[in-house]
């Protein structure tokens, strides 16, 4: 809500500067911001009290430890009912409603020049001198106000919820929108001449020709009112104070100043005052044990200060009986329900900031929480030369789609930011391709990221989030030193740095198995297993996937952490062997159709006698070895645990794995 | 016969300050030639009598043989330095890449550093929520006003339920407080999400809300814990101030103020003691327990802890900009 600093200095009747002046409403709960002679309320949804002149006078002075005191001058009106003017109100939507018709108006003039400029300042339009003058009383007392040309309006008024589900209704300004029956609405014999608390009809808006009004005045119900506005794209003053709570006590007062300030532009001929059938708000009234309210404050203030502070802002004390007090509730508080409601009060009154101040407490002894494993990882990528990216997780359906490895349904978002990106991420790669291309356009040429998020599907009516890590190498294909040593990176640096990642984390018994069917990568891909979970992925990425962002080879991965186990098994550790180890190397040849984990598999799993270990030395293919096959030498170290090997002991288990290889893999010494 | 205590000392310094191969053997040949003290007090040995001669004999024996270790030493040493070929070792290192944490991960780390010893459990719960955790449970009516200060994306779903991308990460508090014993102490970070967009929001950022529920607690205990917190945050005393709010999960609700730099006062977090609604709504008997709440925004932390003009920045994934945090 903007305010004029002069207009509101001058109500306030206060010689505070503007800055200080937003400092105190600011220290009580509305932000103010100045933007020149204006100070901005950001007045949380809970107040719609001070949404006035009034509520920001009662604060004001509550501060001041001062009870509100009404300044501003009325007419003396009284109200009749007369079915013939209002004929029936639903109750359920509106509480109150009051008529002022005014017949006869000539020499209407404008508002006086001060009253327009706080119109103006605060952001309300002019439109017509009677609107106007609706509009300030608005501003000055909180209540919203409508003016019909009464020569356009049919009496007697219904306030009533349409019968039919979509009426047609042409609104101020010449839009016409479709009337739902959950919307309160203003009829007169013709049918809806307002929607109640958001705006009127065409048919019924003031012209220059105007003769006679009836202003209108009414506590419609908030719970009836909200939302209403937005469904028809609007969002009025009126509608933004009817939604919060209007005080149902003011609509009267509120049309005799209205009267008092009309005499001021304009002369008419007849006033007539009507008010429909009101229902009796019961006021709310709320206990509160003054040794409760200090434990939960960490004050101790007395039952005398409490009601002082609440006195001044409006709460009628009750009961006094010790520590147990009452009070009622101001009928223009719509914030007021419990206990804690009031103590709220009095520490806005007491000032949050002299609430004393205790040491931090902690809390029981704290349990292992689930995110070890990521921070763990995310820690080993770091150290291991990656950059962390972070995106936003809003994809087009086509880079989903390219992503799509599992065949998952995309969450899509009914109201996406972008149309263009409607679908939530199933895999972080998308993101990670347009930052290599982004950066080799930048002049980066070798680059490592990884990003740690969550990617979603749609598992029938339900959603799944799944926490990934993936990471991404970009290498143009060599790069050379001044010295001209020249690194590469391919698929094989790739498998290092996941496997490093993993043992490092002491993951155990990680298998890496071939899958050559993964829509991100090539054929040259494999599936990261621990026992039969799988815990993610590796390869060679698939340029198809990257939808052209990236041109050169790129390797990436995606891990799981919410599948890897941070429950710390205790180690089991081996005895360490005194006795030396040797190493004997075999040359064999073998079809090429095998996999070197094929002749892991038949040497580690056949339990040959003191085998320690196995490496693969190196491999040739070509001259001198027959098509289709492949050389490999393989290094095997041998060692016991309890003595020193024999020559013979070592040669029989070299016999041994020879015969093994022969046997299962057809392998052939190479002479 | 006289020998010098200092002898091994002197010649270990001087055979420090040698520069070259011919230096070195001058000095070894002062030391250990035949005009040395050792060598040429040998043959003074037969002037003395039977018993001091043995005794002068060991003595001398000891000397030479640590005085020759020494200069075996040296020269090892030297001949390994000059064996080498020379390199310009001020030349570039081979290429290797620098990692770092993204801001924003840093930063929630940080906040989670200060409340983990106080054994403050860390839950980062679902982004996807349904309309319940998101907003009825946390004291938000339907068609309440509250309810548009969050710009909500909601999912398209098979069936009635609403699902949205969470507002908050108060959804985390909600799944808590309904499965874990009491007294609760809590962090929730994560991503949270409003449909909005411009220089100073973005459709998704980050947030860390803490959450208190035990006997006793007071509005003073949140105002301790998060001034302690803000100082731990920033590594310096800090003006603080507490202004009233309103959050429909809080009663009361603050929002903290901070003086930091040459600014003014800076919004920095909110806070407040738990609604009563909200707990009755996990099943928290109001009569015993009693909660504090707070959250803040990741990213407005990042921008004043790093200097950062543009919230943007922190997810445009350029190096530019990314590479700084890794010096």
């Amino acid at each position: 809500m903007k305010v004029q600093y002069s207009y509101l200095k001058n109500y306030l009747s206060t010689d505070l500067s503007q800055a200080k002046l937003a400092d105190v409403f600011t220290k009580v709960g509305f932000e103010c911001e100045s933007d020149g002679s204006i100070i901005d309320f950001d007045i949380t949804p809970n107040r719609g009290d001070v949404l006035s002149l009034r509520g920001l006078q009662r604060e004001f002075q509550a501060q001041q430890s001062k009870a509100f005191k009404d300044k501003l001058y009325y007419e003396k009106l009284t109200f009749k009912k007369d079915k013939t003017i209002i004929n029936t109100i639903d109750k359920s939507g509106c509480g109150n409603y009051q008529l002022m018709l005014v017949r006869g108006l000539h020499s209407v003039k404008e508002l006086d020049k001060k009253k327009r400029n706080f119109l103006i300042a605060a952001g309300v339009p002019l439109i017509h001198p009677l609107v106007d003058l609706g509009n300030y009383v608005m501003l000055e007392m909180g209540t919203p106000m409508h003016v019909f040309d009464l020569d356009h309006l049919e009496l007697p008024l219904n306030i009533a919820f349409p019968a039919s589900k979509k009426n047609s209704f042409q609104a101020i300004g010449g839009d016409t929108k479709i009337v739902e029956s959950a919307s309160l609405t203003i009829q007169d014999q013709n049918g809806i001449q307002a929607i109640a608390g958001i705006i009127g009809g065409h048919e019924t808006s003031v012209s220059k020709s105007t003769k006679s009004v009836a202003v209108e005045a009414a506590f419609f119900n908030p719970a009836k009112i909200a939302n209403q506005a937005r469904k028809y794209g609007l969002a009025t003053d009126a509608s933004h104070r009817f939604e919060r709570g209007v005080d149902p006590a003011l609509q009267q007062k509120a049309l005799a100043r209205f009267l008092f300030l009309l005499k001021e532009i304009a002369r008419y001929d007849l006033i007539d005052c009507y008010e429909g059938s009101s229902v009796k708000l019961k006021p709310t009234a709320i206990s509160l044990n003054v040794e409760r309210f200090n434990n939960f404050s960490g004050l101790s203030l007395s039952a005398k200060k409490i009601k002082l502070f609440l006195e001044t802002l409006g709460f009628t004390s009750i009961l006094t009986k010790t520590d147990h007090l009452k009070f009622q509730v101001p009928s223009y508080r719509f914030d007021m329900e419990l206990e804690e409601d009031l103590y709220e009060e009095i520490l806005r009154c007491y000032g949050y900031d002299n609430i004393p101040i205790n040491p931090p407490k902690s809390g029981p002894v704290a349990k292992v929480t689930d995110h070890s494993a990521s921070e763990k990882l995310k820690g080993g990528l770091v150290f291991g030369g990656f950059q962390e990216l972070m995106h936003m997780p809003f994809v087009s359906t086509e880079t989903f789609n390219a992503l799509n490895s599992n065949d998952w349904s995309p969450a899509e978002l009914s109201n996406p930011i972008n149309e263009n990106e409607p679908l939530m991420r199933g895999s972080l790669f998308g993101s990670l391709f347009s930052a290599i291309n982004l950066n080799v356009k930048k002049g980066y040429s070798a680059i490592k990221f990884f990003e740690h998020g969550n990617v979603f599907h749609k598992i029938k009516n339900d959603f799944a989030q799944e926490s990934h890590i993936s990471g991404l190498i970009y290498f143009h294909e060599s790069q050379k030193t001044w010295s001209d040593k020249s690194f590469q990176y391919d698929f094989y640096s790739l498998k290092a740095e996941v496997l490093k990642l993993l043992e490092t984390l002491r993951v155990k018994s990680i298998q890496l198995v071939p899958n050559s069917s993964a829509t991100i990568f090539t054929a040259n891909a494999m599936d990261i297993f621990v026992g039969k979970k799988k815990i993610g992925m590796l390869g060679e990425i698939n340029p198809t996937s990257t939808q052209k962002l990236i041109k050169n080879p790129a390797f990436g991965f995606e891990i799981y952490p919410e599948k890897i186990s941070t429950k710390s098994s205790a180690l089991k550790l081996k005895p360490v062997s005194k006795f030396p180890s040797s190493s004997r190397d075999l040359n064999i040849l073998i079809n090429q159709s095998y996999s070197y984990a094929q002749i892991e598999t038949v040497l580690l799993n056949s339990k040959i006698k003191f085998l320690h270990s196995l490496a693969l030395a190196n491999t040739f293919e070509g001259k001198g070895i027959p098509d289709g096959s492949i050389s490999m030498t393989l290094r095997f170290m041998f060692q016991s645990p309890v003595k020193s090997l024999k020559e013979s002991e070592i040669n029989a288990s070299m016999d041994n794995a020879f015969h093994l290889l022969n046997k299962a893999l057809k392998a052939k010494i190479r002479s | 016969m006289q020998i010098p205590q200092d002898l091994i000392d002197t010649a270990k310094l001087k055979l420090k300050s040698v520069q070259s191969e011919a230096e070195f053997f001058q000095l070894r040949s002062q030391y250990l030639g035949k005009k040395s003290f050792v060598i040429s007090s040998f043959t003074e040995l037969k002037s003395l009598d039977p018993d001091s001669k043995v005794s002068a004999a060991k003595e001398l024996n000891i000397l030479k043989s640590k005085l020759s270790h020494l200069f075996e030493v040296a020269l090892e040493g030297m001949q390994a330095k000059t064996d080498v070929s020379l390199l310009d070792t001020t030349l570039p290192a081979d290429p290797y890449f620098v990692g770092a944490e993204h801001p924003i991960a840093e930063i929630s780390q940080r906040v989670i550093h200060y409340f983990s010893p106080l054994n403050y459990q860390v839950f980062s719960g679902n982004e996807i929520e349904t309309d319940f955790f998101n907003f009825e449970a946390l004291n938000f009516p339907e068609n309440h006003p509250a309810r548009q200060m969050h710009d909500t994306f909601y999912l398209n779903a098979g069936k009635k339920s609403e699902y949205l991308l969470r507002t908050h990460t108060s959804n985390s508090q909600i799944h808590a407080m309904l499965r874990e014993p009491l007294p609760l102490y809590m962090l929730s970070p994560g991503r949270v999400y409003r449909c909005d967009s411009d220089t100073t929001h973005l459709p998704m950022f980050t947030q860390i809300e803490g959450l208190v529920v035990d006997e006793d607690v007071s509005f003073g205990d949140l105002k301790g814990i998060i001034i302690n917190f803000l100082e731990y945050f920033f590594n310096e005393k800090m003006e603080v101030r507490f202004r009233p709010s309103y959050f429909p999960f809080t009663e009361p609700s603050a929002e903290v103020d901070i003086k930091f730099g040459n600014n003014g006062w800076l919004e920095v977090l909110g806070c407040g003691m738990v609604h009563p609604n909200v707990l009755k709504g996990c099943n928290i008997d109001t009569q015993r327990y009693r909660g504090f709440a707070f959250g803040m925004g990741i990213e407005r932390l990042a921008m004043l802890y790093y200097g950062v003009d543009d919230i943007r920045d922190f997810y445009s994934s350029n190096l530019d900009f990314l590479n700084q945090f890794s010096s």
